[in-house]
């Protein structure tokens, strides 16, 4: 049998390219996710790691859950790490020991405008545990000397002043109110830059500049008790023994902490940052196992569709004596051989496509670390798995069919089974078993948000309604049949009668088009309810453009005025604010109250339910949670003699109580101007933006010189912008999956009109002209795309919404957006694709002369 | 061309089971329900004897066709029975008949015979290697040569002739040495010197080897190879012929298509 499939693959492979292509691109991508993946974090590891290269073993303290700064030294009230060193120093196996601690400061770097925040690291004062590359000059060996990372665009020579607070005591660790009464004063001094380091490859190093100094001149600027003691072991020393022996110093000493190899440490500190690939790398593998799903079900269809063409010979297999499980094995090895080499080729594809995607990240200084690529043995075995399982899986059910080949068709045409055969239920059921408990399973996960849940259910119920919609078509073709049959004239009719004579190939022919049209649609009704949802989310959580606010004195009243003349400005309205005192069901805390006057503020404010209503008070949803308010409860203010209980009305924008301008004034009739808001023409470029923020800014200034102007704008923008890159590239990962199911319509199409060339012939022999031949062709690949298109925009659009309501589930309230232009345009491109892709085939088959294609 | 008996027959131990290589037993098989059904065969008892070259023949809708499929166990009868020697056809399952038709009975049908992925040669050993057995290299060298396939054994169906192709086909069926080939129309296609060859070779194996063969036609000419021709009309054995020439198998079928019984004299004269 295997000379068989062999051969069959030779002489044939032309038509399994399709197929091929499904899969090499299906598992490419796979393949490239889990490459960059897996490169990614090997090199966090490694750049995580480079700290720990020479260290033997590592003490970190436990930092209570209290503490503000994670890296603030050990928990107040327990003795510092430097304390530790001369005990750890004196144990025989230690070589030399680092206590590791650093600085926040602001740094000016000559030639730059603006002061950058950096943190200042100690350098090992030890040889042996000093781990930093040097790309240029040296590392700092007193004070006064810093050595920069690449970022902080220094040169060596260069000098840098920095800005620092000096070491507050560790009873009062971490926020330092500026201008409080016990805040220390910042100071400057110089630095010379003697050194830069080579950080590349550090995922951190991006961020911001990493300077390094002497652990004695870290101190001096204010740095923290050490983070973290690193000690290096005599060589041959036993680790074992020696963490044994650190660590009971470490509880001798009264300190909480752990103490690792360094390898371990080096592991803990890598899985805290490689967590964001892991995420990143799930996310694209949804996308991959849709594509993967997709080139299954394109190979099922294209194989099912090979194997009907072959049924002669199948049957004369049959004939001479080949079981049925013997034919099955030879359609399924074919599969398998298909699938393994076309998985092979994916394999390079996406290994090749991951070495473009680093070689463009490293190039860039992405956020995402890409250094070297590293491709582990299993990505390679997943993919070729991958490959060949989903093409073998997908050919079992053709396979089955090819079994169901009487020995007799090779004698005599092949009796179409009529849908209300055995098999035909049998499909029915199966397709109902898929679709009901796939689509319950949907359901769940859209109520519970759960995307992990409702995308197997969405996949599970799709390939239901695919074996469903099935049986649907070539009713629903009948029907569009006549439809077209008054206009189109003979060929038409023709056209009608071919699609419903044999529906097996109707169906086929239909269904690569119907998954194809449902991805697509799927994909923009997701992406406009998704996009539509989260702007509205966006302006509830930033209503307001720009808000101008003091705190100290009133706002004159006519700024509002003159803020208004600013062009680009659209709206602005002033409120009211005072002082008074708030009581919420316990303790009586100050506060600052605004009023609003609702009726003008409509016209400002971006998310209507972010004012209050009448009565009502906006109270920040984090603020209630944490004081136990709910939507509704009541919250009284007083202020000298007044009074006002109001009800409060929970929002994700400001943190102000603002109420309306009337319940305010009743509680201060003379309340000033407290906050102006503003709104910005929508549509501004980021530097009209700009323009437009500053020039308010110099207008308030003027004004009142200590007011404070929050362009709330940009931080919306940003957000906006990277919604569309998102969306952006989520369309492009299902485009992969769209053009999948492309390849699988051209190549269907074309075979379907291969199958029947001595129709063809017969109808030409018979007195149809070549043009009309043509016609028909065309009429009939009109019909079946457009029966194919229009369910699979409904298919589509139910699939669409599921997953974008699963996606957007934290959200309130998912907007359903129906892009019905969009939609419209897809049904007439997809009804386009399929008669264009029936063109090449028709005129070949207008040109085969009667006879040459009657002839076997 | 002809190596007498220097190659095994169908062996010995066939021959001592019932003389007849294949007899069908009370064969009726009906097509449709109902107001629409069809009665292709109506209890048709046959035997056809071993090492005999036998020719079934009939007008069109006479059931011949119906005939050999079920005798070679590719169709079930509705009712009635079918002996291949020793074994009831009719009560194997699918994967026994499966397995019977690699190695008991060989097929030439008129069209289609090949599989135009495979050349010549893997096509004529295909039945044994679906039965996992090599074909013995002597006897394979022999049949190749006896059809004057020598030089054709690497080219592809499309390559080769119409007369070729059968010739491939005759040989296939040859090789695992079958109680049985079953021929349907094996010359409809070729031109008459083709047909002829064909037929000649098929003659020769049941002189020189024993072979049994069967063979469905409507042609007299290749009627008369046979040394028996048995003649259907209705679905029901009408008739038989012994050493025919092709003119009586003329004259049988004419008054068969008139309406009278191969014995009597037709009702309408000669014409």
């Amino acid at each position: 049998m295997w000379k068989t499939t062999l051969a069959q693959i030779r002489a044939h492979g032309g038509r399994l390219i399709a197929s091929c292509l499904a899969i090499v691109i299906a598992v490419g991508f796979v393949v490239a996710t889990l490459v960059l993946s897996e490169s990614a974090n090997a090199t966090i590891t490694r750049a995580v790691g480079a700290q720990y290269v020479d260290t033997d073993a590592v003490v970190v303290p436990d930092v209570g859950p209290e503490s503000p700064t994670p890296s603030g030294g050990s928990a107040p009230g327990e003795p510092s790490l430097d304390e530790l060193v001369p005990r750890v120093v004196e144990l025989d196996a230690v070589a030399a020991v680092a206590a590791d601690a650093e600085a926040f400061v602001q740094a000016l770097v000559p030639g730059t405008s603006g002061s950058q925040y950096v943190t200042v690291e100690s350098i090992a004062v030890d040889e042996a545990l000093r781990w930093q590359r040097l790309s240029e000059g040296r590392l700092p060996d007193r004070a006064g000397e810093v050595a920069v990372s690449a970022r902080a665009g220094a040169q060596v020579g260069d000098t840098i002043s920095i800005t620092f607070y000096p070491a507050v005591s560790s009873d009062d660790p971490g926020a330092i109110e500026p201008g409080s009464a016990s805040a220390p004063e910042p100071s400057t001094e110089e630095a010379t830059v003697v050194g830069v380091v080579d950080l590349s490859g550090d995922p951190t190093a991006g961020l911001r500049g990493r300077y390094f100094a002497t652990p004695e001149q870290v101190t001096g600027w204010g740095g923290t008790e050490p983070t973290q003691l690193r000690i290096a072991a005599n060589d041959g020393a036993d680790v074992g023994d020696l963490i044994e022996s650190v660590r009971s110093l470490v509880d001798g000493a009264g300190i909480t902490g752990t103490v690792l190899t360094g390898q371990e440490q080096a592991a803990e500190r890598a899985s805290s940052l490689t967590g964001n690939t892991i995420a990143l790398a799930t996310f694209l593998l949804i996308f991959g196992s849709i594509a993967v799903f997709v080139a299954g079900l394109v190979i099922a269809n294209t194989f099912s569709v090979l194997l009907a063409q072959r049924t002669r010979e199948l049957a004369l297999l049959r004939c001479v004596g080949a079981t049925a499980r013997q034919v099955r094995r030879g359609v399924l090895g074919e599969a398998a051989i298909t699938g393994f080499g076309a998985s092979a080729l994916g394999v390079g594809v996406g290994i090749g496509l991951a070495a473009v995607v680093s070689a463009i990240a490293s190039g860039v200084e992405s956020p995402i670390p890409l250094g070297a690529l590293s491709i582990p043995l299993y990505t390679v075995l997943a993919g070729l798995a991958i490959g060949t399982l989903v093409t073998v899986l997908s050919a079992l059910a053709p396979s089955k069919a090819a079994t169901r080949v009487s020995p007799l068709a090779a004698l005599r045409p092949m009796d179409h089974a009529p849908l209300r055969s055995k098999r035909g239920l049998v499909r029915l059921a199966i397709g109902l078993g898929l679709f009901l408990p796939g689509f319950a399973l949907m359901v769940l996960g859209v109520t519970i948000g759960e995307i992990l849940i409702a995308l197997p259910g969405e996949m599970l119920s799709a390939l239901g309604a695919l074996l469903l919609l099935q049986r649907v078509i070539p009713p629903v073709v009948a029907l569009a049949g006549r439809l077209i049959g008054g206009p189109g004239g003979v060929p038409a009719k023709l056209a009608a009668g071919n699609a419903t004579r044999n529906p097996r190939r109707t169906a086929a022919t239909a269904t690569a088009l119907l998954i194809g049209v449902t991805l697509t649609t799927g994909l923009l009704v997701g992406a406009a309810s998704t996009r539509v949802t989260a702007a509205a989310d966006l302006d509830r959580t930033y209503p307001t453009d720009v808000i101008v606010a003091t705190y100290d004195q009133w706002i004159p009243a006519s700024l509002a005025d003159q803020l208004r003349t600013v062009e680009n400005v659209d709206s602005a309205v002033a409120l009211v604010s005072t002082d008074a005192t708030a009581s919420i069901d316990g303790p009586i805390q100050p506060i600052q109250a605004f009023g609003v006057d609702l009726g003008a503020a409509g016209d400002t404010v971006r998310a209507a339910d972010s004012l209050p209503g009448p009565g009502q008070v906006t109270v920040n949803r984090g603020l209630a949670r944490s004081q136990g308010l709910a939507e509704g409860d009541p919250v009284t203010f007083d202020h000298e003699d007044n009074t006002v209980t109001l009800s409060a009305h929970l929002v994700d924008a400001y943190d102000d109580l603002v109420m309306s301008r009337e319940d305010l004034l009743t509680l201060d009739p003379e309340a000033g101007t407290g906050q102006i808001w503003l709104r910005v023409s929508d549509d501004l470029t980021a530097e009209q933006n700009t323009e437009v923020i500053n020039e308010i800014t110099d207008l308030a200034t003027q004004a009142v010189p200590s007011v404070d102007v929050s362009g709330l704008i940009s931080v919306r923008l940003a957000v906006d912008s990277i919604l569309d890159v998102l969306l952006m590239v989520v369309t492009g990962l299902l485009g992969i999956a769209v053009v999948i199911a492309l390849i699988g319509v051209g190549n269907t199409l074309a075979l379907s009109v291969i199958e029947r060339r001595q129709e063809n012939g017969l109808m030409r022999a018979l007195g149809l002209t070549r043009g009309q031949l043509r016609g028909l062709l065309a009429w009939e690949a009109l019909l079946v795309a457009g029966v194919a298109a229009v369910l699979g925009v409904v298919a589509g659009s139910v699939y669409g919404l599921a997953g974008a309501a699963a996606v957007l589930s934290e959200t309130d309230e998912v907007i359903i957006d129906f892009p019905v232009l969009q939609v419209l345009a897809v049904i007439v491109v997809a009804t386009a694709a399929g008669v264009l892709a029936s063109v090449l085939p028709a005129r070949r088959a207008a040109r085969t002369s009667p006879v040459a294609a009657m002839a076997n | 061309m002809s190596h007498p008996a220097s190659y095994p027959t169908p062996s010995e131990h066939a021959r001592a089971q019932s003389p007849a290589a294949v007899r069908s037993l009370a064969l009726t098989k009906t097509y449709g329900r109902g107001e629409a059904s069809v009665t292709a065969l109506d209890g048709v008892e046959v035997a056809f004897a071993r090492g005999a070259f036998t020719a079934i023949m009939g007008p069109s809708g006479s059931g011949k066709s119906t005939l050999m499929h079920c005798l070679a166990g590719l169709d079930t009868p509705s009712s009635g029975q079918v002996w291949l020697g020793d074994t009831e056809l009719t009560a194997l399952r699918d994967t026994e008949l499966t397995t019977l038709r690699r190695e008991r009975i060989g097929f030439v049908f008129q069209a289609f015979n090949l599989l135009p992925v495979l050349d010549a040669r893997a096509n004529m050993v295909l039945p044994m290697e679906l039965a996992g057995a090599s074909p013995d290299p002597a006897w394979t060298d022999a049949v190749v040569a006896r059809l004057g396939l020598a030089d054709r054994l690497t080219h592809r169906p499309h390559e080769l002739s119409g007369g070729q192709q059968q010739r491939v086909a005759v040989a296939r069926a040859l090789l695992p040495r079958p109680d049985v080939i079953f021929a349907d129309e094996p010359t409809g296609n070729l031109d008459s010197r083709s047909g002829a060859e064909v037929l000649g070779l098929l003659r020769s194996s049941v002189r020189e080897t024993g072979q049994t063969v069967v063979m469905v036609t409507h042609d007299p000419i290749a009627a008369s190879y046979a040394d028996r021709v048995v003649l259907l009309g209705d679905g029901r054995l009408v008739g038989e012929l012994s050493d025919p020439t092709a003119d009586d198998v003329i004259d049988a079928l004419r008054r068969l298509e008139l309406g009278g019984s191969i014995a009597g004299p037709s009702s309408n004269g000669g014409r």
